[in-house]
């Protein structure tokens, strides 16, 4: 996708589902994180680390907010007030844990400020990145409501990978150098290899097919990814796939900055969506026993 | 004797599948290499070269050893190294799935730190010798000419099982040893002897899947507690509509704690107790009959009523109530007991009160089953606890060995200081280390062998925790040896038992030859008899697991004599906590620079120790979070900053496992403290298990030192009204997702 394609079909990229947009999508890339089974054991976060050379920073740079945790996983306590100022002494749900990694918002607001079009909308729906178009301005970072980029203020591989675990890093995407932003891919490599191969066998990608590193290693399953095109624009996509399926089920859209439910109890929700940034992330609320 | 010579019952015994039950039924073996569907890459390592196509990552089955779970993994190989781990899906251990540690793996494998040549200590100094040299001391301090024989040897080691354990068997036979300790520092040794004595079997089937009601006493079984990938698989399925409940009673929380419906914070070694308490509204309130068990488990179940038990647990009446009312609404039920309640002087009486409610609410053969027999006891996991750390401390008092093995375990940083495990073992004349790292007991060795990584290495293993279909996890190396001055475990002990036993043992060239020679004895039955051995062979590394058919039998219930007791409360206001968390675990994992960097799932802290302390504890002393305290028992102090939360009981003062080492590699050395060595050597009465949960501590506020700070992940602790994660009720989720 060139800058001048940017630049002619501006309009027709910040269109939304509700005016007709996602036309010339091939996948729209989406997931459900279900917090009712998250355990915030955090083995996708080091699968992540481990399928898409992260850099390990150290203590140091991890104090100056410079890890580079594509995927992490946010702990927060409750807030129990019980009246007339009193708190609770305990915290007696537990833990409320957030798997955060880049929503891949399709009304992004990292995209449009980006000077250089290095952070661009794929005809997969992805919010992608160019890491050699990249001038690290770092207008994406500043803009994303989310805190999901990741900026390269060192070249961090010079201390990351002292020999010989350099030999583990992964030939199919690139180790990233000092001035470059990054953030989570939904795996492209992943879901290239998959479209290649389905391209070469002369058929269409399965569902389940695409199995990001995280969502593969989830001991609970608590994560579901697929094409949620098929949602928006039938017979586009995969198709069926468990990922809508669970979209539907929970009664949320795309496109919308506030949904409208026939059944308000359902527990899909997206975070901060009322900042229509459009997430692809569907979150499916914590349960507890009260 | 030559091999052909050599009886065959004593063959057999050689190769591990000695002792043959007639229990053994046949299993489901197909009759061809079947391929995996979407796996079509999975190939026996023993693929022709050709098959390795530049740019195409292919996977290869073999076995995590990271812990003793044994999960089954798929390593991707591409251009012949190894780049990414997932676990099996043909494995029911873990079906595909993968904790933070097994994915690690690959930095353990890859480690800069890792040792790639013998080394032997000469005048106090390490010096690098060959493999032949090694063998040459070891069969002039081993061998037959040493005139060593019998109890002047000890082995330590970790869990150890299938044909490794079989050759560690047969070594220690060989020298006529009977002192091999199996030293896990994070264990279940009292959950086991209590299943062991009430219901007749060490490792019952955990059923967290069945169950509609989980009460836990501190098991971690998310996390680090028993087969945390296999718990957790069923607990997907525990979470699904109908949806069941989790109550979590310990006095810090832990990550199965945070996922609880209901978290009480229980005072330390007050869990049975509260399991009695428990146990008094059931029968008071909910007419629960306990006639048939003996006149003195209903005595001690009467004399916790509510008033008393809140009084002792720290826990409310209301709360004990409500966890009553729970189990005894929706059944089955599932009550387990883990670290923060075994780890006391009466540490096994609270595991059997919490057993006690098992059976009063009839979970027995509904969510804990027997475990099938395992066919071939020669291949299954030998493991144990601290007992074994105290034994082998109380052995080099009295025994002074001659000589002492270490494999896969990690004493003198595991053992607390009072032990004086290091000057114990500064008299041993010859102290050998199986070690892939410079470790802190590979630095009190005299000679250090590397060991291969579990990715280059062979092996099979039975994890004592066992799916529904038993299973033998076959591992393969993944790509060759980084560094070719290093040896497999099996290797090494076949070497070791040819300086000994060249009769039986010089047939098998490498410990390869020895496994396939095992694989082509392995009886009929696993074989269906219509396939060669190396039809058998190829599909065991392809597949990464045999099924072993076995039968099922039934677990019996005895409720033995068990003397619940308050908590004595002497000296220091507070109990440690040394919490085992799966990032670190028992510190083995430390050196692994993603483990590090990846925050705690609790506090998020990084790449350091920290204290955990309760708001009110922490005004009692003083101090808010990132502030510096002094932890001092009768044995020793150790610094860390402070953490607080509200997910601690206030008498209770967490500091995390794992940190705190004097060697073992760049990431791990001079990092944080290790709790362990201000442990007091109290044992549980009845195991003699550590009872490493009790040791009392001052907790003092000292002055920050220059520079040094907190580092952990997210500025807030709390959401700020924001809707970041929102919580439903089980109403609500029962409502919208069904009772189906």
């Amino acid at each position: 996708m060139s800058l001048e394609n940017i630049l002619t079909n501006w309009s027709k990229y910040r269109k939304g589902a509700e005016e007709g947009g996602f036309h010339d999508y091939e996948h729209m890339w989406g997931r459900v994180i279900d917090l009712n089974k998250c355990t915030g054991c955090s083995a996708c976060v080091v699968a992540c680390y481990a399928e898409n050379n992260l850099a390990v920073v150290g203590k140091d740079r991890f104090a100056d907010g410079h890890a580079m945790h594509w995927l992490r996983i946010e702990r927060y306590w409750d807030e129990p007030d019980l009246g007339e100022g009193r708190v609770a002494e305990f915290q007696h749900h537990g833990a409320s844990f957030l798997p955060m990694h880049c929503q891949q918002c399709n009304a992004a607001t990292c995209e449009p400020v980006c000077p250089v079009a290095a952070t661009y909308h794929t005809p997969d729906g992805l919010n992608a990145q160019v890491y050699n178009r990249c001038i690290g301005s770092r207008y994406c970072s500043n803009n994303c409501p989310y805190r999901l980029r990741y900026f390269n203020f060192f070249s961090y591989y010079e201390s990351s990978w002292p020999a010989p675990l350099h030999m583990q890093l992964n030939p199919d995407l690139t180790v990233r150098d000092k001035g470059v932003m990054e953030k989570c891919t939904f795996c492209v490599q992943r879901i290239r290899a998959v479209k290649d191969k389905a391209k070469m066998q002369d058929r269409k990608v399965l569902d389940g097919e695409v199995q990001p590193a995280c969502v593969q290693t989830c001991p609970t399953s608590a994560m579901t990814f697929g094409d949620i095109l098929d949602m928006h624009s039938p017979g586009k996509g995969v198709e069926n796939t468990q990922a809508a399926a669970l979209w539907r089920k929970h009664q949320v859209e795309l496109g919308k900055a506030k949904q409208v439910k026939q059944d308000p109890e359902l527990r899909g929700y997206r975070v901060l969506e009322g900042l229509n940034t459009d997430p692809k992330v569907l979150f499916l609320e914590r349960v507890r026993e009260v | 004797m030559s091999l052909d010579k050599m009886k065959r019952r004593e063959f057999l015994k050689v190769l591990g599948w000695g002792g043959v039950g007639t229990t053994l039924a046949g299993c489901d073996m197909p009759t061809t290499v079947t391929v995996q569907e979407g796996k079509e890459e999975v190939v026996a390592y023993l693929a022709p070269e050709e098959y390795v196509i530049p740019g195409i990552g292919v996977w290869y089955a073999t076995t995590c050893a990271q812990c003793g779970s044994g999960c089954g993994v798929h390593g991707r190989v591409r251009e012949g190294r190894v780049l990414k781990l997932e676990g099996n899906p043909e494995s029911q251990v873990n079906r595909g799935k993968l904790c933070p540690a097994g994915q690690a793996s690959l930095q353990a494998h890859y480690n800069p730190d890792r040792i790639t040549a013998p080394r032997v200590r000469r005048n106090g100094q390490f010096e690098q010798i060959s493999w032949e040299q090694a063998f040459a001391l070891l069969d002039e301090k081993a061998g037959p000419s040493s005139g060593l024989a019998g109890d002047r040897f000890a082995w330590v080691s970790d869990t150890v099982s299938g044909h490794q354990a079989v050759l560690l068997k047969a070594w220690m036979d060989a020298i006529g040893s009977r002192h091999h300790y199996v030293h896990e520092a994070v264990n279940d040794a009292v959950w086991r002897a209590v299943c062991r004595d009430m219901l007749g079997d060490e490792n019952p089937r955990l059923r967290v899947d069945k169950a509609r009601v989980i009460l836990s006493f501190g098991a971690d079984f998310l996390s680090t507690w028993g087969s945390p990938i296999h718990n957790s698989t069923q607990y997907s399925e525990f979470r699904t509509a109908p949806r069941g409940v989790l109550i979590q009673a310990e006095p810090k929380m832990t990550v199965t704690g945070a996922s609880a419906d209901l978290w009480v914070p229980v005072r330390p070694g007050a869990e049975g107790v509260l399991a009695l308490a428990i146990a008094n509204v059931l029968v008071s309130k909910h007419h629960r009959d306990i006639s048939s068990l003996p006149a003195e488990a209903q005595e001690q179940i009467r004399a916790y009523d509510l008033d008393n038990a809140a009084r002792i647990t720290g826990v409310t009446g209301e709360h004990i109530i409500r966890i009553a009312g729970l189990l005894n609404e929706r059944g089955p039920s599932l009550v387990l007991a883990g670290a923060s309640a075994a780890g006391h002087a009466r540490g096994y009486d609270s595991v059997a009160a919490a057993m006690l409610l098992n059976i009063m609410l009839g979970n027995v053969g509904k969510t804990l089953e027997s475990s099938a027999g395992f066919p071939f006891p020669q291949l299954a996991a030998k493991t144990g606890g601290n007992k074994e750390l105290l034994d082998f401390a109380a052995a080099l008092e009295s025994k002074s060995f001659d000589v002492v093995f270490f494999s896969g375990t990690n004493p003198v940083y595991t053992a607390p200081e009072a032990l004086k495990l290091k000057d114990k073992l500064a008299v041993v004349p010859f102290k050998v280390a199986f070690t892939q790292f410079d470790d802190e007991t590979a630095q009190q060795a005299d000679l250090v062998l590397p060991l291969r990584s579990a990715l280059e290495d062979w092996g099979t293993h039975v994890p004592a925790a066992q799916p529904e279909q038993m299973q033998i996890n076959m591992q393969q190396p993944l790509m060759e040896p980084l560094y070719p001055e290093t040896r497999g475990f099996g290797d090494a002990i076949l070497a070791l038992l040819k300086l000994r036993k060249a009769p039986q043992y010089s047939a098998y060239d490498d410990y390869y030859a020895y496994l396939r020679n095992a694989f082509a004895a392995l009886p009929a039955a696993l074989k269906l008899g219509t396939i060669s051995d190396q039809q058998f062979w190829t599909r065991a590394v392809q597949k990464g697991v045999i099924e072993v058919g076995a039968g099922r039998g039934n677990l019996a219930t005895r409720v033995v004599s068990f003397t619940v007791a308050e908590p004595a409360e002497e000296g220091r206001p507070f109990t440690l906590v040394p919490s085992a968390g799966a990032n670190l675990r028992d510190g083995r994992y430390a050196n692994l620079p993603w483990l590090q960097e990846v925050p705690d799932p609790i506090s998020k802290v990084v790449w350091d120790s920290w204290a955990e302390l309760h708001p009110s504890a922490a005004a009692k002393i003083g101090v808010k979070t990132g502030d510096r305290v002094r932890i001092e028992s009768e044995h020793g102090a150790i610094e860390a900053k402070v953490y607080i939360y509200k997910g601690m009981h206030p008498d209770a003062i967490a500091v995390p496992l794992g940190q705190g080492h004097e060697a073992y590699g760049r990431y791990a050395q001079g990092r944080g403290v290790n709790p362990l060595k201000i442990l007091g050597l109290a044992t549980e009465t009845k195991t003699g298990e550590l009872a490493n949960h009790a040791t009392r501590v001052q907790v003092t506020r000292i002055a920050d030192k220059a520079g040094d700070k907190l580092v952990k992940l997210g500025g807030s602790e709390v959401q700020l009204g924001r809707k970041l994660v929102a919580t439903v009720t089980a109403d609500v989720f029962a409502r919208t997702e069904g009772e189906a």
